[in-house]
């Protein structure tokens, strides 16, 4: 279900006029969202859904009490809004509680496309038909998944705060698989606008990585120089991203801590060719401009060549820390370079092109150790060139180190990862010295 | 027509079930009639509510509790043999007949892109309420009485040295009601619990820091579980077991043999097994994100998937499993989910949703369908899934007997596995020396890695009954969009032959 910003509005205002509680915070979210999937070329499940939920948080003398209700029934909503109210009261007070933040001005977030917005499964099945029709010219199979849509978010306080978001998103991805069943290649995309998305060129990039005849060769595990694709680069960045807090670093139990006290702030811990940023208003890869607590997004260099320059800090530590309070980047962009994936190819005398990553999980956060494996287009280059497909192989590396040994890197493009809907602008990186532990021979 | 019994459904919390069920009924016959007049062969409704509640402390302090509802419905309707879907948050009567119109319109947007019609084998209409037996219902429990046996937990760990300690309580409870049109009225009740936390001690002069997880499995049951796993005394435990991390060896990579618990075992057993006998997977459908499978039809009674030790049960009746139902989510009772995944090495039966058997040459689906919510589309997912303990007695003590020098691993740490599920690499919470048949003490930063076929194969000592544990987990995900599917995985302690081990401390 989707709210305009003045039914989202009129609802959150409806709300809190029931509220007895000192004050009151509401999120309400919502979707309208259809998506398919197809494979060995044909469609498989399909589903359209209208989903939309109302999280009430009451305060009552410091102490909160959140409940949740699916739907826009008005008879729950007012009962939840009492029942938040009710556990509230029963619970401690929580030291740490704050007052809901009042009216804030955020930036303007421009990713909704009234088109996009209005797709439904008939277009889908059109841009998947086009994507099976690049399979078939190359005698390969065709798995994958359309999705499309549109979401809103809303953000209401009892302190005069208020803050709407709305996104469409269309998001299209397949797996192209040989015949013979032993490799595979992959491609995808996710737009705000449809324009932006071409399933031809999607369809086609699965196809050719998947369209090779050889044998796969089974390297060796070991050291490797690596090219990783910008999928692979932003799946790396994402859990990077993820670990950039403050609290857990002053508290000593994390990579950004530093021994006997304090953080890693100012320290360069990285290449001095890394970067990260953040901005809701990115052109590429915008996102919502509130994060947690209706802390606005701003434009915010994360890492900086390579030096750790910003961790995300709810208001409650930043007040007792006395520093910024910071939402979490919602999306982000690793920045670019020079160097395009196929210079980078001339240049290697022997390294694995990674077209992306696979079950990706944190070993040791101490010391950002990552483990997971190589998937849908591994390839063997030798003296500047492509001569292989090789088999899928483990890995086991330091973030630190990885973003450390970067040889070169080219232009930073929008990429769809696995991991969570969060607006990813990645480049494909050249990386000495990459860590690849065990083969596998999974396809 | 068949009527299922619950005796059990006396002893039920007086508290459930919460819904009107001639009202879901009433809906669903709204929506099942509207969608055969305007022309599906068949439809099905899954309509209900899951409420969930979560609670959690950080040291000394609540740091939050939640409680959600998610009322909803999904019609899937089959059109020229195209599947249609819509599901929304909503349970009105108006909202019945316009779903129906948008569903059959789904079917027949994507009927340009199909390749072969779904097939749907014969099926027995049941009716059928099942409501899980529960203790004490954990929605029927106050809210500070949750918040101070955290907070007590929290106490007992800082009391005993611990610098953080968080702990939770996760709470669900579905009601749903099937209904196709074929018949089939079931409503059922189920009741989920995940009592948890973690312990953090830090050693500030180097910075370094270990954790220690709560043992304590998720489970089919109610608040009166929760209290059983006696977290505060697991946190004091807890404390010792990180203390001793901090101070323990690295580990000595290399090969080994090792003894895993339960409490690690399951993953592996999920992972591994669980993941790569689902026939969608093995079909190519989830070939785009969770996955497809290195166990092929052609397969079906020849591979030798591991030691004769290795039995692999299906089922959907261990009490406490978070897959134990009466029916699953295409209406197919549990009797069918009751088989051998893995007989003796063997490898004999795929996990199989409806329209899917006749792909392999079988009859009938065998009892493996869930859709996480009702507005979501059901897909094949896991039964409880468990390896059968030896009928013969072998304790823990004589496994570790039998190895001279190896590991003896507890707890579920970090995981990984290739999506074809060969290549794994698991963590742990406690990594234990074993020397000359003897435990020692613990060592650090392990962790370790294998091939499915060979790891099963090396399998050369099971526990019997009295080392079994059930296991599982809320959150097993997969398909697009997103599914999360509660599961559980039985297991006795197990000895490993020549396993490989790493170290992963060390700088890569």
């Amino acid at each position: 279900m989707f709210l305009t910003r003045d039914d989202a509005h009129a609802l959150a205002l409806r709300l809190l006029s029931l509220s007895k509680a000192d004050s009151c915070v509401l999120h309400v979210d919502g979707e309208e969202a259809q998506s398919l999937r197809f494979a060995g070329g044909g469609v498989t499940t399909n589903v359209a859904t209208a989903r939309v939920k109302t999280r009430i948080e009451s305060h009552v003398g410091g102490r909160i009490g959140a409940v949740s209700v699916g739907g826009l029934d008005a008879g729950e909503l007012a009962r939840a809004v009492a029942r938040s109210e009710e556990i509230a009261r029963l619970l401690p007070e929580d030291p740490e509680f704050l007052a809901p933040l009042g009216a804030q001005a955020y930036p303007v977030s421009a990713r909704y496309d009234e088109a996009t917005a209005a797709l439904d499964l008939g277009f889908l099945a059109e841009a998947s038909a086009r994507v099976i029709a690049e399979g078939a010219a190359r005698s390969v199979n065709m798995f994958g998944c359309a999705a499309a849509g549109r979401r809103f978010a809303a953000l209401a306080s009892s302190s005069g705060l208020f803050a709407y978001d709305r996104e469409s998103f269309i998001d299209l991805s397949t797996t192209a698989r040989h015949r013979s069943d032993g490799w595979s290649g992959w491609a995808g995309a996710r737009h705000f606008a449809m324009a932006r998305l071409d399933p031809a060129a999607i369809g086609r990039r699965a196809a050719l990585k998947a369209a090779r005849d050889e044998e796969p060769l089974d390297l060796e595990p070991g050291r490797y120089t690596v090219i990783l694709e910008p999928t692979a680069v932003g799946e790396l960045a994402q859990w990077l991203m993820w670990m950039l807090r403050a609290r857990p670093a002053d508290e000593g139990r994390s990579f950004f801590s530093r021994p006997g006290g304090g953080t890693k702030l100012g320290e360069r811990l990285f290449g001095a060719d890394f970067s990260i940023r953040s901005d809701p208003g990115d052109e590429i890869a915008p996102e919502a401009p509130f994060g947690e607590e209706g802390l606005a997004q701003a434009p915010r260099r994360w890492v900086e060549k390579g030096v750790l320059e910003s961790l995300s800090r709810p208001r409650f530590w930043a007040r007792k820390t006395g520093a910024e309070a910071i939402p979490q980047a919602a999306n982000f962009t690793v920045a670019g370079g020079p160097t395009s994936l196929e210079e980078m190819i001339r240049r290697t005398p022997r390294g694995i092109l990674v077209t992306r990553f696979w079950y990706t999980n944190l070993v040791d956060p101490r010391s950002l150790l990552l483990t997971g494996l190589t998937r849908d287009g591994n390839f063997l280059v030798e003296n500047g060139e492509i001569v292989a497909p090789a088999r899928n192989m483990r890995f086991n590396v330091n973030l630190g180190g990885v973003f450390s040994r970067i040889a070169a890197i080219g232009n930073s493009e929008r990429v769809k990862t696995e991991m969570g809907g969060a607006a990813i602008c990645a480049p494909p990186m050249l990386i000495e010295g990459f860590e690849f532990s065990s083969r596998s021979s999974g396809i | 027509m068949t009527i299922a019994q619950n005796p059990e459904a006396a002893r039920q919390a007086a508290s459930l079930p919460r819904l009107d069920r001639a009202r879901l009924a009433e809906l669903a016959e709204a929506a099942l009639t509207a969608a055969t007049r305007a022309g599906a062969s068949y439809a099905d409704i899954r309509i209900g509510e899951t409420r969930r509640q979560f609670v959690q402390a950080k040291e000394e302090r609540l740091d939050e509790f939640f409680e959600s509802s998610s009322p909803g419905f999904g019609l899937r309707v089959l059109v020229d043999g195209c599947w249609g879907f819509y599901g929304a948050r909503a349970l009105e009567p108006g909202a019945m007949a316009a779903a129906a119109e948008r569903a059959i319109h789904n079917a027949r947007a994507v009927a340009p892109i199909r390749v072969a019609p779904v097939r749907l084998e014969e099926t027995e209409p049941h009716e059928a309420e099942w409501i899980m037996p529960l203790g004490i219902d954990p929605f029927a429990v106050d809210a500070p009485e949750k918040v101070r046996r955290l907070i007590e937990v929290n106490a007992a760990a800082l009391a005993a040295g611990a610098d953080y300690c968080v702990s939770s309580f996760s709470f669900a409870t579905e009601e749903r009601l099937f209904a196709d049109s074929r018949g089939s009225r079931i409503f059922q009740s189920r009741t989920r619990a995940q009592p948890s936390f973690e312990v953090t001690v830090i050693d500030k002069g180097s910075g370094r820091y270990a954790t220690r997880e709560s043992l304590a499995p998720a489970r089919a049951a109610g608040w009166d579980y929760a209290l059983s796993c006696d977290l505060i005394g697991e946190a004091a435990r807890a404390v010792e077991d990180a203390r001793r991390k901090l101070d323990a060896r690295p580990v000595e990579a290399g090969v080994t043999d090792v003894v895993i618990d339960p409490t690690n075992l399951w993953l592996t057993i999920h992972e591994t097994v669980g993941h790569s006998t689902e026939l969608d997977r093995a079909l190519g459908w989830e070939a785009n994100f969770a996955g497809t499978s290195f166990v092929k039809p052609h397969m079906l009674n020849t591979l030798r998937f591991g030691s004769e030790l290795m039995t692999i049960l299906a089922d959907r009746s261990q009490e406490g499993g978070l897959a134990s139902v009466a029916f699953d989510d295409d209406g197919a009772p549990r009797e069918r989910a009751e088989f051998e995944i893995v007989s003796k090495g063997v490898f004999r039966n795929y996990q199989m949703a409806l329209g899917q058997a006749h792909l392999i040459g079988a009859e009938r689906s065998n009892g493996c369908a869930y859709a996480d919510d009702t507005t979501a589309f059901p897909i094949q997912r896991m039964p409880n899934i468990s390896l059968a303990p030896n009928p013969d007695r072998c304790s823990l003590e004589e496994l570790i007997g039998g190895v001279e020098k190896g590991l003896y691993i507890v707890g579920a740490g970090s995981w990984s596995i290739d999506q074809q599920r060969d290549n794994f690499q698991f963590g742990g919470q406690m990594f234990y020396e074993i020397r000359d048949g003897k435990l020692g003490e613990p060592v650090r930063d392990a962790a370790y890695q294998g091939r499915t076929i060979s790891f099963w194969n090396s399998l050369d000592g099971l526990g019997d009954s009295s080392t079994y544990r059930l296991c599982g987990s809320f959150t097993c995900g997969k398909a697009e969009p997103m599914q999360l599917a509660p599961v559980s995985h039985g297991a006795p302690a197990a000895r490993f032959r020549d396993v490989t081990v790493l170290n992963t401390a060390r700088e890569v």
